[in-house]
């Protein structure tokens, strides 16, 4: 493949994985907690709704963008419900909450299929687009691939450098420690649900304003289970998250060129590449079991004490 | 050094659980300057009443004073509040967190941490009570001793003025305990008071300045450590020799050998040798933690003896635990009856059937209203209640759930019957009826006793063997009184190993 070609396919890499970028580490944030939350798939597509119908009936993406999140949060809290109040299991729970909020927003979705909506647009950066080869990569895209440059290092410096961070980790990772340590777990396990349930949001929002503009039924098409997978590749890493997500996205941005070169190959088997790749990521990543940062409660409920 | 108020007084604290009498009516002050020492057998209530103090539960009865001033501990953020910390036993400390990370959890402060300066304020605590620790390693790759460290350190950042250390040399090093005994002596002389928990009867003598004794719930003993003459005096305070049973133990005639121990070793034990006949009950008394669980699990069948040095039924170890047959063969009646010879959520039917099963099967299939019918007989002949076999285990009470457990082996027609602890947290009637039970199962087996409670071994033993430090110290008849007198020396390893342990 020639470098003219290879430029676009990078660039479009970068964009087909940033809702998988903000779905990594909503998960992330939640798993840090302690929580292990499967619904990632579900809570996407409720915030790609609510994003796509705020924005269309305001005519504002930004205000979208915010219900999307808000919209992943209050799917997520569904999971938060069960599982901190009731201690329900943690596994059907996340599994229950995809099919409803799939379910749920392809019906409310119905009547708007192939509709548009007032969305975000590329918006070269000044100075930085004009850097050669990674000014057309990465600073050539619209607002929200920017906003997503900036969460990981936040959010590493949220768990490492502050307060917060340091006792939403303890959470998960030892929650009766937290808890003789006087530390309220269960807000903080509130906390990781609904704050990665917004990251969530965000990422569904993506697909419905940015990466089109558009709603169509099933727009996740599974990229939620790829960020579930992702997490793991990224060894609960807010960083290593990217790394993995742009692979990703450059996976789905290949498989989609060579459909449209019109190869031999089938098309459902060029569809498979990304969940084969996810198969075997997760496969190479439990081999790397020393380095990874698994939080040592994760999917562990909380029982009450009396 | 004292003052007029104590630190704590805790007065007329009763805890029960359900029909188990935890702690009965007890009253204790921790000075400050002080150590006090809680001294008592496993189960005696030490750690409930420790955790009545940590917050972790209520007292049913009696109040708690902080420096003459009543409070309630509701949480364990109010006893934390209060100056109260606990170093537990297993440590509550976060692994993949550092040092720093760990003492600083669930501190108040602002958003942002400055590890550098947190580091800095660590390390000169831990100088200030002669700790050395490095305020960046992750916890998990420190040892058993430089975590505990950890837990203390996170104690006096938070202004502990009373610590509690339960067990805390169990798993240290006799280095790492000395250094603990240091840190302990800077504490008080800055004005904390401590209490101590512990069965090591020599740590007790050596760092406390008072020493409380528990039984079966109760302070029986409170002294001050310079007027105990010596370890064996304390045994002696410890085990007790009231008689608070009437059992009538009628001699059997001894028939053959059911377990024989030829110079058992195995990283705690050191040469046991005993033989057990049919028709005796041999008692094993010590200390806690001087080699008897592990004499147990050996001969039980859940630790593999180094070398072909036990015989049971006159099989070797090997060969009999390989076949064994469900009857006429060996009970087990554990210390631990929720956890090992029952399963809580099991109903009784299904709880009987964990080890008869071998006797109602046929074929593939099992024979459950069979079982069912047999079961029922046994709930009426040993007065189980509630008298449900639809019951869950978990719904029993102790007393009842240790009869199941009894009936279910004494079914089993065992010839070898190995008892832990059987009377542990029961109350007296209970207590009485096992007893009672025990004594006759030995016309047809031989019986293994291991409990802490003194009064318990003689009334029911043929035979005492005393254990100290992995060694069988003495084996004697429970009728010669000389040595009798003597248990409480030997328990605490002052007397010389005679020779007569080999028999």
């Amino acid at each position: 493949m020639t470098f003219e070609l290879l430029i676009p396919l990078l660039a479009a890499a970068v964009q087909s994985g940033t809702p998988i970028l903000y779905a990594t580490l909503g998960e992330i944030f939640t798993e840090k907690s302690g929580v292990l939350n499967l619904g990632v798939e579900g809570a996407m597509i409720v915030g790609a709704l609510a994003g796509f119908l705020v924005s269309k009936f305001t005519g504002s993406p930004v205000l979208g963008l915010l219900a999307a999140g808000l919209a992943g949060s209050l799917a997520t809290s569904i999971h938060g419900v069960v599982c901190l109040w009731f201690q329900g299991n943690q596994v059907v729970s996340g599994l229950a909450l995809t099919i409803l909020g799939a379910g749920l927003a392809n019906y409310l979705g119905t009547p708007y299929v192939g509709l548009s909506a007032p969305g975000f647009s590329p918006l070269a950066l000044p100075l930085l687009s004009e850097i050669p080869v990674l000014g057309q990569i990465f600073f050539n895209h619209d607002p929200l691939v920017y906003l997503s440059y900036c969460i990981p290092p936040v959010m590493w410096l949220f768990f490492a450098k502050t307060r917060f961070g340091l006792n939403l980790r303890a959470v998960g990772e030892h929650p009766a420690a937290a808890t003789a340590a006087g530390i309220n777990v269960v807000s903080y396990r509130w906390l990781g649900i609904l704050g990665g349930g917004f990251f969530m949001g965000l990422g569904g929002a993506y697909l419905s304003l940015a990466y089109t503009h558009l709603w169509t039924t099933n727009l996740t098409g599974g990229r939620g289970w790829i960020a579930v997978a992702l997490v793991i590749f990224a060894f609960w890493r807010p960083i290593r998250a990217v790394y993995g997500a742009y692979l990703f996205g450059g996976v789905m941005a290949l498989q989609l060129r060579l459909q449209a070169s019109g190869t031999q190959l089938p098309s459902s088997l060029l569809l498979m590449l990304p969940y084969i790749l996810t198969v075997f990521v997760l496969v190479l990543s439990s081999w790397k079991k020393g380095s990874s940062e698994e939080p040592a409660a994760l999917g562990v409920n909380i029982e009450p004490v009396d | 050094m004292s003052t007029a108020e104590p630190l704590i007084r805790l007065s007329g604290i009763s805890k029960s659980f359900g029909s188990v009498c935890a702690n009965r009516d007890v009253s204790l002050d921790i000075e400050e300057g002080k150590i006090l020492a809680l001294l008592g057998e496993n189960g005696a209530g030490k750690s409930t009443l420790m955790s009545i103090l940590a917050g972790q539960l209520q007292p049913d009865a009696g109040s708690i004073f902080l420096r003459g001033e009543k409070v309630v501990l509701d949480s364990t953020e109010k006893a934390i509040a209060c100056g109260i910390g606990m170093v537990y036993q297993h440590f509550k400390l976060v692994r993949e967190l550092t040092v720093t990370e760990n003492i600083f959890l669930g501190t108040k402060g602002g958003f942002w941490l400055n590890w550098a300066k947190m580091q800095d304020e660590v390390t000169q605590l831990a100088e200030q009570y002669g700790m050395r620790i490095d305020p960046a390693a992750k916890v998990a790759d420190l040892s058993m001793g430089e975590r505990q460290q950890v837990e203390i350190l996170k104690l006096l950042y938070r202004q502990s003025t009373v610590l509690i250390f339960d067990e805390p040399t169990a798993v240290l090093t006799p280095r790492e305990a000395e250094n603990l005994f240091l840190t302990m002596k800077k504490m008080i002389s800055k004005g904390k008071g401590i209490v101590f928990i512990s069965h090591k009867l020599e740590e007790v003598m050596a760092i406390s300045d008072n020493i409380a004794i528990l039984r079966r719930g109760s302070v029986v003993d409170t002294v001050a450590t310079r007027d105990v003459a010596s370890t064996a005096e304390l045994a002696g305070r410890m085990v007790g020799r009231e008689v608070l049973l009437e059992v009538d133990r009628v001699p059997v005639e001894l028939r053959q050998v059911v377990l024989k121990v030829d110079n058992l070793n195995d990283e705690l034990l050191k040469n046991i040798n005993f033989e057990l006949r049919q028709g005796e009950i041999f008692g094993l008394v010590g200390v806690a933690g001087n080699g008897q669980k592990n004499l147990i699990e050996t001969v039980c069948g859940l630790r593999k003896p180094k070398t072909d040095c036990i015989k049971i039924l006159g099989a070797s170890w090997k060969k009999f635990f390989s076949k064994m047959r469900w009857d006429n063969a060996l009970s087990y009646i554990p210390e631990d009856r929720q956890g090992l010879a029952t399963c809580q959520g099991l109903d009784l039917v299904d709880n009987f059937l964990l080890t008869t099963r071998g006797g109602f099967t046929q074929g593939p299939w099992l024979l459950r209203e069979e079982a069912r019918n047999k079961a029922s007989h046994l709930v009426e002949e040993f007065d189980i209640r509630p008298p449900n076999l639809d019951a869950f285990a978990w719904q029993l009470s102790g007393g009842n759930l240790q009869k199941m457990v009894l009936a279910r082996e004494f079914y089993r027609r065992p010839r070898l019957i190995v008892a832990e602890q059987p009377t542990q947290g029961l109350d007296i009637a209970a207590a009485e009826d096992i007893w009672n039970l025990l004594l006759k199962a030995r016309e047809a087996a031989g019986i293994l006793l291991v409990t802490g409670d003194l009064s318990e071994a003689l009334a029911l033993s043929d035979r005492i063997g005393v254990m100290f430090n992995g060694r069988l110290v003495d084996c004697f008849s429970s009728d010669d009184e000389a040595k009798v007198a003597k248990i409480p020396q030997m328990m605490a390893g002052l007397v010389e190993e005679s020779s007569s342990s080999r028999r």
